[in-house]
């Protein structure tokens, strides 16, 4: 960072010119700063508030059964027998473990194989990071449409093959593998993009040392590949998780939660508690607070990763 | 390499190219088929009598036209807003010392750890106190403040030369015209990257709309199209059609400005 605001020569009062000069670097800050504070830090002080207290979303100063009342941590106690989320977290977590590590091994194994930097290369690419320009809802409609039961493509290819009539969607636990399998094609070609940027940048020569000495392909992958591509890895897994902790858009248009309750993960379970029931605002504001800590833990371990990186 | 290793390779080219590229054909295609070809089984692979019924079913039927329009306002004038008040805040982060800096700097990237998700029902709460919902200037503010906006225009202002602000500064050159004639134009690389993407994130933020709109006339198309998304019966035609419509802006973005998102992803990465 550079010293700007030199003066020449020390001045006691306030000039307009000098109080103008001093004042500038926290003018161009006042936007960001002031829209943060209002949409983001105050919601997430009143957030973590609220958590403490049993209530409705509106209260209305006149009309006292709308109230607030206090009481204490009673909400979070309530959280370990509410089945609702209970089964949400850990259908969660469930999600994270399965859908993260597969989506890195996709990402990976997408990344070695179109690394070389060639005109076709560079094309299949494109195609393979397409995805991530479309939002995860139309991704949903495009699974959605193709898993359909009597009228999807895949269950027409299946078809083919003998297989008839997979239920995909009607299944609890088809539908559970239809999200993971979307969520890893909908994020693939972005993280594939951050990978080939990782293996760019690993010197060619190690790999020619490698085949001189007639090492195999799987042991240079082993052994050059994935050591010098770790903190790409890194950034790939964490960023990952936060993304499928907060998965939510892509169940709206590809089960809508469904069948049952089987896809419902936290976000939707909160927005539900919060909106859809009465008198829970409280209880939805300590499920996000219990997803706060989550991510917020998540996020210093990112920027831990992130500052060791040269 | 063995040839038995070439061809192994393509094919595993051959097999990632039709996984990614089918799915977003295969919807283009159905879009374009008649009520009675989309649920013909088996399935017609190409339309065999290719008609734009469903788009106009849908242009006439729902005010699409109008969700069009919401989108566009909202998502240029938002990218806007983020790119300008990013390029202010990296801007005085990257060459500013003054009281509180780093104070600051932790402050909006401390952002990054609450991500709308979590603070739903407090910032309905803000923003109904603000008189907001239900109108596209709160879909349009609300979200314009970005840390990792902030963070990308921090960065690449940092590597412009100090001696251009200084000869300004000699020249008694007022600090917003330092602003406007020297660090806009040098950033320009980092601003288009940041409009692109913001672009893209607005067209296609649900959330967003979703907390803040109420009535249909404000709709924007994500909202458009959830709301025709229901646990019983959906209306596929019409469906497909303002999907494939709400992709086509993207696709225009993505052919236009591929290089400049691609790279400029690279570059993040790398520089991370």
């Amino acid at each position: 960072m550079a010293i700007s605001n030199r003066e020449p020569a020390p001045v006691a009062g306030w000039t307009p010119g000098r109080l103008g000069r001093v004042a500038w670097p926290y003018l161009l800050l006042l936007p960001t700063v002031a829209l943060l504070f209002v949409f983001t830090l105050y919601p997430l002080i009143q957030g973590l508030w609220m958590s403490l207290f049993t209530r409705g979303i509106v209260v209305v100063p006149q009309v006292e059964s709308t109230h607030p009342v206090f009481v204490g941590f009673d909400n979070f106690l309530h959280l370990l027998d509410d089945k609702n989320f209970t089964t949400s977290l850990f259908k969660t977590i469930g999600f994270v473990v399965v859908a993260v590590p597969l989506q890195l091994a996709v990402s990976l194994g997408l990344a070695v194989l179109l690394a070389p930097q060639t005109r076709f290369y560079a094309f299949v690419r494109t195609i393979v990071f397409f995805p991530s320009m479309i939002s995860m809802l139309i991704i949903g409609v495009i699974w959605a449409w193709l898993f359909g039961r009597n009228s999807g493509l895949i269950n027409y290819v299946l078809s083919l093959f003998g297989i008839e009539g997979v239920p995909w969607l009607e299944n609890e636990v088809l539908a559970q593998i239809a999200v993971v399998i979307v969520w890893v094609w909908g994020g693939a070609g972005f993280n594939m993009m951050i990978l080939v940027a990782g293996l760019t940048s690993i010197p060619k020569d190690l790999y020619e040392a490698a085949a001189i000495d007639n090492t195999s392909k799987w042991r240079q992958f082993t052994h050059i590949t994935l050591p010098l591509l770790q903190p790409s890895i890194m950034v790939v897994v964490v960023l990952g998780i936060i993304e499928a902790f907060k998965v939510y858009e892509l169940v709206v248009s590809l089960t809508t939660g469904g069948p049952g309750r089987a896809t419902v993960y936290l976000i939707q379970n909160i927005y539900e508690t919060a909106f859809r029931t009465v008198n829970q605002a409280g209880m939805a504001a300590a499920q996000s607070a219990v997803l706060f800590v989550i991510l917020m833990v998540l996020t210093i371990l990112q920027l831990r990763f992130a500052r060791k990186r040269p | 390499m063995t040839k038995t290793n070439t061809i192994g390779r393509s094919i595993a080219v051959g097999a990632v190219l039709l996984l990614f590229a089918l799915p977003p054909i295969w919807l283009l295609l159905s879009s374009l088929k008649s009520q009675a070809e989309i649920f013909q089984w088996p399935p017609s692979l190409w339309p065999q009598q290719p008609t734009l019924q469903s788009y106009i079913d849908t242009f006439s039927r729902a005010n699409f036209l109008q969700y069009f329009q919401n989108s566009a306002v909202v998502s240029v004038l938002s990218a806007l807003l983020s790119v300008t008040i990013s390029v202010m805040a990296g801007y005085a982060l990257a060459k500013f010392r003054f009281k509180g800096d780093t104070f600051f700097f932790l402050l909006i990237m401390s952002a990054l750890m609450v991500p709308l998700q979590i603070v739903l029902i407090p910032v309905f709460l803000v923003l109904r106190d603000l008189g907001l919902l239900n109108t596209l200037a709160g879909v349009i503010i609300a979200p314009a403040a970005t840390p990792s906006g902030v963070f990308l225009m921090r960065q690449y202002i940092v590597s412009i030369p100090d001696s251009l602000l200084e000869a300004a500064r000699i020249d008694r050159t007022p600090e917003w015209r330092i602003l406007l004639r020297i660090v806009v134009p040098l950033a320009l690389p980092a601003i288009g990257t940041l409009l692109a993407f913001n672009l893209v994130w607005r067209w296609n933020d649900y959330l967003w709309p979703f907390l803040i709109i109420t009535e249909q006339q404000n709709w924007t198309v994500q909202l458009a199209l959830a709301n025709s998304v229901g646990r019983f019966g959906i209306d596929w035609p019409r469906l497909l059609s303002i999907s494939v419509m709400s992709v086509i802006p993207m696709l225009v973005i993505f052919i236009a400005l591929q290089k400049t998102l691609m790279n400029g992803l690279m570059a993040g990465a790398a520089k991370e």
